[in-house]
């Protein structure tokens, strides 16, 4: 099945994959935070003790069901290729700065879509960091950035992150081994058995239509092509439907309850080195998790690179907290950033302005 | 609506390929775009050079002038 030959299958595949976000919405997952690849992975990081904050510890079905939803669908239509070599600790350190930025503006690319479809508008001011990121990150594709071919490689390479995904899938169903949060957002999910499905169907479609984030704005400002911001499109307005249907729409900056701050600059600054990294690292951290899901080895290392990257954002201090009202005096207490965060980000723009410009394709032949 | 036709389409290890053919061909005069990879080629979401069927030998040429290494060349209706 081709979903890419017309944009009406695209449209078709963002709606499917916005219905998956408003069940798990709908059926326990955070309010806002329908589906978010780096809080859920932050999550799945604190489920296996790689760190220690109580209220984001979930082994997220989602995540393994996306990379094992893509690895499925891969294998069943022959597109599955066991490919590695592409600088990979590079991978790793942008995986790394792909959700320190997330953490620090608090959610994914996915999860930017999600609350501005929500009326957040942290998320709107957001969106002007993450197209500047990715506008960069076209820039130095221009001046000639590359980190060097993949190549073909023994086709067990590129199953291992599958077989790992369903090794704490396992964990989580059959041990009693894996942290759980019992308060905070690790607390709210959907039932497994609904998040594994939604993971797995938001994979296969995700996989066969290419969605990606930073992809679809990359390929607007290089090409004026619009098909990946076909998919990005549909998804939104699913949500946008589903918000306002379900009261949930609410436009306005300061809103307790939905896990945002209002640190517009810092807002930008994540987002921003979120753009620019994924054009580096050639997708958002949705994408790599369907691409090493179909056999990239370098996307598996990416991965890696986020699953560290989330376990530092909360032992070094570094993601933020959001908007919040406080129970006894029914105040709103603003979200911020904290200085550890803003260092970070700081350095994280840096890192990619040295990857982004000093690995030049002549100096890979 | 653009009626769809048979061209060229070169595809590449690295984005940069594709980004270093789109330059050679600027400089050189051969017609062609970069495009998204097809969807019927490629799962991966690289750039490709889509050109005239006419223009095979002179992209091949530029190619070989500029040392751009292809990873294929396709015939597709786009």
């Amino acid at each position: 099945m081709n979903l890419s030959d017309s944009k009406m299958k695209l449209a078709i595949a963002g709606i499917v994959c916005g219905l998956v976000a408003v069940c798990l919405a709908y059926f326990g997952n955070p309010a806002n935070m329908a589906f978010c690849i780096a809080c859920f992975i932050r999550d799945t990081a604190g489920a296996l003790g790689l760190h220690s904050t109580e209220t984001v510890q979930y082994a997220r079905p989602e995540i393994i069901g996306l990379v094992l939803g893509a690895f499925i669908i891969s294998v069943v239509t022959k597109e599955y290729r066991s490919t590695a070599g592409s600088s990979p600790v590079t991978r790793f350190v942008l995986g790394m700065i792909l959700v320190i930025g997330s953490l620090v503006f608090l959610g994914c690319p996915l999860r930017m879509i999600i609350r501005m479809s929500a009326g957040d508008l942290n998320a709107w001011v957001a969106l002007i960091g993450f197209i500047l990121g990715v506008g960069t990150g076209v820039i130095a594709l221009k001046k000639g950035f590359s980190l060097g071919r993949a190549h073909l490689t023994n086709r067990m390479s590129g199953g291992a992150l599958p077989v790992l995904m369903l090794g704490i899938l396992v964990l989580a169903l059959a041990t009693t081994l894996l942290k759980s949060s019992e308060s905070g957002p690790g607390s709210m999910h959907a039932p497994i058995i609904l998040s594994l499905i939604g993971g797995l169907i938001f994979g296969a479609f995700a996989q066969k239509s290419r969605m990606c984030f930073a992809g679809s704005i990359r390929d607007v400002i290089l090409m004026k092509n619009f098909d990946l911001l076909t998919i990005i499109g549909s998804l939104f307005v699913v949500m946008l439907i589903y918000n306002i249907a379900t009261g949930n729409f609410t436009f306005a900056f300061d809103t307790p309850g939905v896990i945002a701050h209002s640190e517009h600059l810092w807002n930008i600054l994540g987002m921003y080195a979120v753009g620019f990294a994924a054009v580096l690292a050639g997708g958002c951290p949705l994408r790599h998790l369907i691409l090493a899901g179909q056999g990239s080895s370098d996307s598996a290392m990416t991965v890696a690179g986020m699953f560290i990257g989330a376990a530092l954002a909360h032992n070094l201090g570094l993601a933020a907290s959001g908007t919040a009202l406080n129970a006894e005096t029914q105040e709103v207490v603003a979200g911020s950033v904290p200085l550890n965060g803003k260092i970070a980000v700081i350095i994280c723009i840096v890192v990619c302005f040295v990857i982004g410009f000093f690995n030049k394709r002549s100096e890979n032949k | 609506m653009r009626k769809k036709e048979l061209k060229l389409v070169v595809t590449f290890h690295t984005t940069a390929d594709a980004m270093a053919m789109e330059k050679a061909c600027r400089e050189t005069g051969v017609p062609g775009r970069l495009i998204p990879v097809p969807r019927e080629i490629s799962a991966g979401c690289g750039l490709a050079w889509c050109a005239p069927l006419a223009q095979r030998e002179h992209l091949a040429g530029a190619m070989a002038e500029r040392g751009i290494e292809q990873e294929n060349m396709h015939e597709c209706m786009l």
